[in-house]
């Protein structure tokens, strides 16, 4: 069982972290680097709770195994938006009231940044279509959706366009 | 997590080289979302896992006169390609974007029911499959290569490393019933291609998912239509045979009994829209 090293990209970072084979991608981030907005949920795929951005397509990092992001370019909640909340996604999501317990949040802010990054104006049904990977058990999902429709109207830089 | 190695080969040959050399010793692995749920729970301990996403699997072209899919191409990419629309519509109906980006076709024509929806219109394309190994390569149609439940006709030492579509003129239809809007398991999937010659339906392909031990052809509704006017008569003939001769399961999502219902009222539905 012998250890390898594996260099990718930490948002902007590099990072070369050593593991054990096939360890998940959700595991490194979480517990080696400390990016704690990548939870663990189900490892299954089916919460959504771990989704990271590799090279700006979202995926669950708990079943991919970290050899196979060697090289590339992985973010998380962390690299991808400031700790303050001032992104202006994470400012809808806090206005329309888009969490309660916050399990689901950055997995749900994270696949929500890729959508806009790929469809900076989606319908509402584009909206729901994606957000379906990923399990709220507390808001219904309809505040999330309209946070969502709400930061498209923003734009990226939180004007009005 | 007993892993000792996660090997990732650069080609098809290196990939064979690979099994060759570990056997069943060696679990094949091309997305992930099949496997790692079952590695993550314990449930599946491989001592050695192959990824198939480095062995340049990953191309999907249009090649003369079928479309050719590379083994790991995603469902993401499928969702991508507008030269087959009901390999669109199959890809856009299964799982989130997360796992479109990580799944394969060729992974899903190895996910058990009620999953593999792609396979179910693949084999409405009627798909064939190309399997490599140490002796070469052979082609299988894709109806030949389901065999059971969780079992093909993909020998110990071999790779599914391309699926081909035919680009026939044809009518095609892929309807799913799932007990949520999306990112959801199926009651029951249909997909329906039909060729029409002089007004009249020439060769008719029904394939259903969920409704049998791998996806299946409805070979009695396809003879009820071969040959015929498509009219609500005949539709409906289709559609009762469809649910007489598929073989349902229970689940957690749904019955036998209305998984055999359902396949009725889907194969009409899917037909009506042609």
């Amino acid at each position: 069982m012998a250890s390898t090293i594996v260099t990718f990209e930490l948002g902007d970072r590099e990072v070369e972290v050593m593991v054990r084979p096939m360890t998940t991608l959700q595991t490194v981030l979480r517990y080696q680097l400390g990016q704690t907005a990548v939870k663990e949920g189900c490892r299954q795929g089916g919460c959504g709770s771990c989704t990271v951005l590799v090279d700006g397509e979202p995926v669950m990092s708990c079943l991919l195994p970290v050899e196979e992001v060697a090289g590339r370019r992985v973010d998380t909640l962390e690299t991808a938006m400031p700790t303050d909340g001032s992104d202006p996604l994470q400012q809808a999501f806090i206005e329309q009231g888009a969490f309660q317990c916050g399990y689901c949040t950055p997995g749900m802010l994270m696949v929500s940044r890729a959508l806009l990054d790929h469809d900076p104006h989606p319908s509402r049904e584009t909206i729901i279509d994606t957000l379906a990977g990923n399990v709220c058990r507390c808001t219904g999902y309809a505040p999330i959706t309209a946070a969502v429709q709400a930061a498209a109207r923003a734009g990226k830089d939180g004007q009005p366009r | 997590m007993s892993v000792r190695e996660y090997l990732m080969p650069r080609s098809v040959p290196e990939a064979i080289g690979l099994l060759e050399r570990h056997g069943q010793d060696l679990l094949v692995m091309a997305g992930g979302t099949v496997a790692m749920p079952l590695i993550n729970d314990g449930i599946s301990l491989p001592e050695r896992v192959m990824s198939l996403r480095h062995a340049g699997l990953d191309r999907l072209e249009r090649q003369g006169d079928v479309l050719a899919i590379g083994a790991a191409v995603t469902l993401s990419q499928l969702l991508a390609q507008d030269t087959v629309p009901l390999l669109r519509e199959a890809a856009a109906h299964t799982a989130s974007w997360s796992i479109r980006n990580m799944g394969t076709v060729g992974g899903n024509l190895f996910t058990p029911p009620p999953g593999g929806d792609v396979a179910v219109a693949l084999l409405a394309l009627d798909a064939q499959v190309r399997l490599a190994g140490p002796r070469g390569e052979r082609v299988l149609p894709l109806a030949d290569f389901f065999t059971g439940f969780m079992t093909t006709g993909l020998a110990p030492d071999e790779l599914l490393v391309e699926i081909t579509v035919p680009l026939a003129a044809r009518d095609t239809a892929f309807l799913k019933l799932g007990r949520k809007h999306s990112n959801t398991p199926a009651v029951v999937t249909v997909a329906v291609a039909l060729e029409r010659r002089d007004g009249r339906v020439g060769a008719a392909r029904i394939a259903l998912g969920a409704a049998g031990p791998h996806p299946i052809r409805a070979a009695s509704a396809e003879a009820a239509l071969t040959g015929a006017m498509l009219d609500a008569a005949v539709i409906r003939q289709a559609a009762q045979a469809a649910a007489a001769e598929c073989q349902p399961f229970t689940d957690g999502i749904a019955t036998e009994w209305y998984r055999r219902r359902m396949v009725g009222v889907f194969v009409q539905r899917a037909l009506e829209t042609l």
